[in-house]
């Protein structure tokens, strides 16, 4: 968006007087603002439009091939939506996994990056691609290798377990420990991403506040207590709202990893969607799904901002 | 109520963030359907008012029709069709026949995306599962009478039948049968497989007790494929004829109580990963039972080297009432905005016709639909294959309702509780048959 945007801007500042035919600049702005305008209304304004207001419809199979012909339901998706017992599974199991990964991401995190800024200089670069390569492998890749990973009778970890005298469970096809163990994926996954941001906030804290907190006598704790956490407060608020946003979307980890089982323990919202949308073809349902989450996530966005920023 | 709306999305298939992307994607391929397609070329309503609608073009074998057809095969057969494609194209000058693989994970997103684009292939493959989704969505043809239902294997034919209309017609078959290990059976003490279902009980328990297997049998805790034997075999259905669901009568809480027992018992397990592979299990020997299609029958070829097709055998379904296994298989379909629909039909014709059948069975190993091409050697003088034509003969399919995904989900949703122990057999019938009610058959 910046690009475009920037370039329009300036374009507009760099105009002269109104007499000196401003709509060629305008024009120029508008050429320059035109891809992603376009782009956008295409592909973000008009689904996004549509599925709203598809979210008052029945739209279904019937109406694939001629979409004109569905019947207007009013807010039925919505009601059905909230007395829909599987939705309230998926929103706990969605919840759940915000809840307990998101701090576990940002700590993890936050522990490397201090760990990496201070500590362990020799081998930074090898750390830092090491904790991020993760990130930019495919998810689904990850997903399979875990899945390997975690089988109960050949898998590495129950293998391991089975050196030590200790019988492993079946980490993926037990109730209790599923979603717990695509915690554990997704916070090793993305922890590489929190820690490239910390870092960078990290190093954009000036040494002198060290030194002046450390003649005021202020030990290694304090210094990450009062110094650090402080100066990081922006990077902190940043990182919690976008692992947020990105952990409530959770689907690719089940989906590849449990399929929403054992039963439904790790179905998320965005994987209920799905199978609404394009399993069982209730798009109309599914799009209502689709409006819920939208207001969750502002909701929560909204509630973070408020909280994290409240000290300022 | 009933209110136009003018804007729309539908299916496609996308993985990561895959729901707005989706989104997205169906909106563009509305926008260029709109701007691509005459209006009124088909009328909403369902499928109750097609059957008079499209008229059944006479196809003679004798007839010559030229021009192109596409073809949307899917798997393996997407992969090997182009060989009777060229064969056709021989016999038929002046016909083009173009078949495009599609992969089985993208099927159906493709096909709806297709359909609500109005850019259907003439003829494609469909999942004997997939119909009554499909039939939904009025882009299929009716078949016609020429081709007859007698033909085929009853329950492969009645896959195609959704609300009466016969929107298909049955490629290949497949069907599941009881594998064993004859070794472990043996040191268990059973020289003949089970005949009845107490005979499997029995059976599963000497295996797992005398046999050295860590296992009984391996059965699906929440697969629908493995349990509607059961539930078929004890004389009970999905639905009655009068298409009422019947989930929780007693012969299925029978069916289910029976089912059950194998995981009360200990002799199979409770919990299966997704996406467990039974093969290297069978030949490790720790399950030693399993029920599946003719797929394993290569499967255990390569997976157990040589000498292992000595330690195993194919039994028919165990009987109780009757010995009922699952039909799956491919049908063929024409689609409505088809522009070449008699070639499309010669084509299905040409793919039906039991010769064809049986080269196709030599191609790739698909067991044929049509009965009269059971008769060839290829098929009688193999053992196994041989087998799979007996039961064959008695079978059943879901039935073709358009909610028959969403339904299939429930009920493997409630199998799970079942097996996992958290719902006795009685209430999860009486789950299952309210599920099935909420769910409805669709429209």
């Amino acid at each position: 968006m910046t690009v475009p945007a920037l370039a329009q801007r300036r374009a507009a500042e760099a105009a002269p007087p109104a007499s000196r035919r401003p709509w060629r600049d305008d024009l120029v702005g508008w050429t320059f603002a035109a891809p992603f305008v376009i782009l956008f209304g295409i592909f973000l304004a008009f689904p996004i439009l549509a599925s709203f207001v598809l979210s008052f419809t029945s739209f279904g199979l019937k109406d694939l091939a001629n979409p004109v012909g569905s019947t207007v339901v009013g807010l039925k998706n919505y009601v059905d939506l909230f007395s829909d017992p599987v939705f309230w599974t998926a929103l706990f199991n969605t919840f759940y996994f915000v809840i307990v990964g998101v701090p576990l991401t940002l700590v993890f995190g936050l522990l490397i990056a201090t760990a990496l800024n201070r500590g362990v200089s020799r081998f930074r670069t090898v750390f830092r691609v090491g904790y991020y390569l993760p990130v930019i492998t495919s998810i689904v890749a990850i997903a399979v290798v875990w899945r390997f990973l975690l089988d109960p009778d050949v898998g590495l970890i129950n293998m391991a377990l089975g050196g030590l005298g200790i019988n492993g469970p079946a980490w993926l096809a037990d109730p209790v420990l599923a979603m717990p163990s695509i915690i554990a994926m997704a916070v090793w996954r993305n922890l590489g991403f929190a820690m490239i941001v910390f870092l960078a906030g990290l190093q954009a804290i000036p040494a002198m506040l060290y030194e002046a907190a450390a003649i005021d006598g202020a030990g290694r704790w304090q210094g990450f207590r009062y110094v650090t956490l402080p100066m990081l407060r922006p990077t902190i608020l940043f990182m919690t709202v976008i692992t947020t946003i990105g952990y409530l979307q959770l689907f690719e980890e089940p989906f590849v990893m449990t399929g929403g089982g054992p039963l439904n323990k790790t179905l998320s919202i965005t994987m209920y969607m799905y199978q609404q949308g394009f399993t069982f073809f209730h798009q109309g349902f599914a799009s209502s799904i689709a409006y819920v989450l939208f207001v969750i996530v502002a909701f929560v966005a909204f509630l973070q901002f408020k909280f994290l920023r409240s000290d300022e | 109520m009933l209110q136009p709306l003018s804007t729309s999305r539908r299916s496609s298939r996308a993985r990561s963030r895959p729901f707005r992307f989706a989104a997205i994607l169906a909106g563009v391929g509305l926008l260029v359907a709109a701007c691509g397609t005459n209006a009124g070329s088909t009328a909403p309503g369902g499928s109750a008012s097609q059957a008079a609608g499209s008229q059944a073009p006479a196809v003679s074998p004798a007839a010559s029709v030229g021009g192109t057809l596409t073809v949307w095969a899917m798997g393996n057969e997407g992969v090997k069709l182009k060989d009777l494609a060229a064969t056709f194209m021989k016999d038929n000058p002046g016909t083009t026949v173009n078949v495009t693989p599609v992969d089985w994970g993208q099927a159906v997103a493709k096909l709806t995306t297709a359909i609500a684009g109005h850019q259907v292939p003439d003829v494609s493959q469909m999942g004997t599962d997939m119909m009554g989704q499909f039939a939904a969505t009025a882009a299929l043809e009716t078949v016609p009478a020429t081709f007859q239902a007698s033909t085929f294997f009853q329950a492969a034919w009645n896959t195609n039948i959704v609300n009466g209309t016969v929107y298909g017609v049955p490629w290949y078959v497949e069907t599941r049968l009881l594998y064993y290990r004859t070794d472990i059976a043996t040191k268990a003490g059973i020289s003949t497989p089970p005949a009845t279902w107490d005979d499997l009980m029995t059976m599963a328990t000497a295996m797992k007790s005398k046999g050295g297997a860590t296992w009984g049998i391996g059965l699906g805790a929440k697969n629908w494929q493995e349990y509607l034997p059961f539930l078929w075999s004890n004389g009970g259905d999905v639905m009655d004829a009068q298409g009422k669901f019947q989930l929780n009568s007693p012969q299925a809480v029978e069916a289910l109580t029976f089912y059950e027992s194998f995981f009360k018992a200990g002799l199979t397990p409770k919990s299966v990963p997704a996406n467990f592979d039974i093969t290297p299990a069978f030949v490790a020997g720790t399950h030693p039972m399993f029920f599946s299609g003719p797929w394993h029958i290569g499967l255990l070829k390569t997976a157990g080297g040589a000498g292992f097709d000595a330690k195993w055998a194919l039994a028919p379904m165990p009987k109780k009432v009757t010995a009922t296994s699952f039909i799956g298989g491919g049908n063929l379909v024409v689609y409505k905005d088809s522009k070449n629909k008699d070639l499309a039909w010669k084509f299905v014709q040409y793919l039906t016709d039991p010769k064809t059948q049986v080269a196709w069975y030599a191609d790739v190993t698909d067991l044929p639909a049509v009965q009269a091409a059971w008769d060839d050697p290829t098929l009688k003088n193999d053992k196994n294959v041989a087998l799979f034509g007996q039961q064959l003969k008695d079978t059943k399919a879901q039935p073709a309702i358009s909610t028959w995904s969403e339904l299939a989900t429930a009920l493997n949703g409630t199998l799970e509780k079942m097996t996992s122990g958290t719902l006795d057999p009685k209430a999860a019938a009486d789950e299952m048959q309210k599920e099935a009610e909420t769910i409805g058959v669709g429209k």
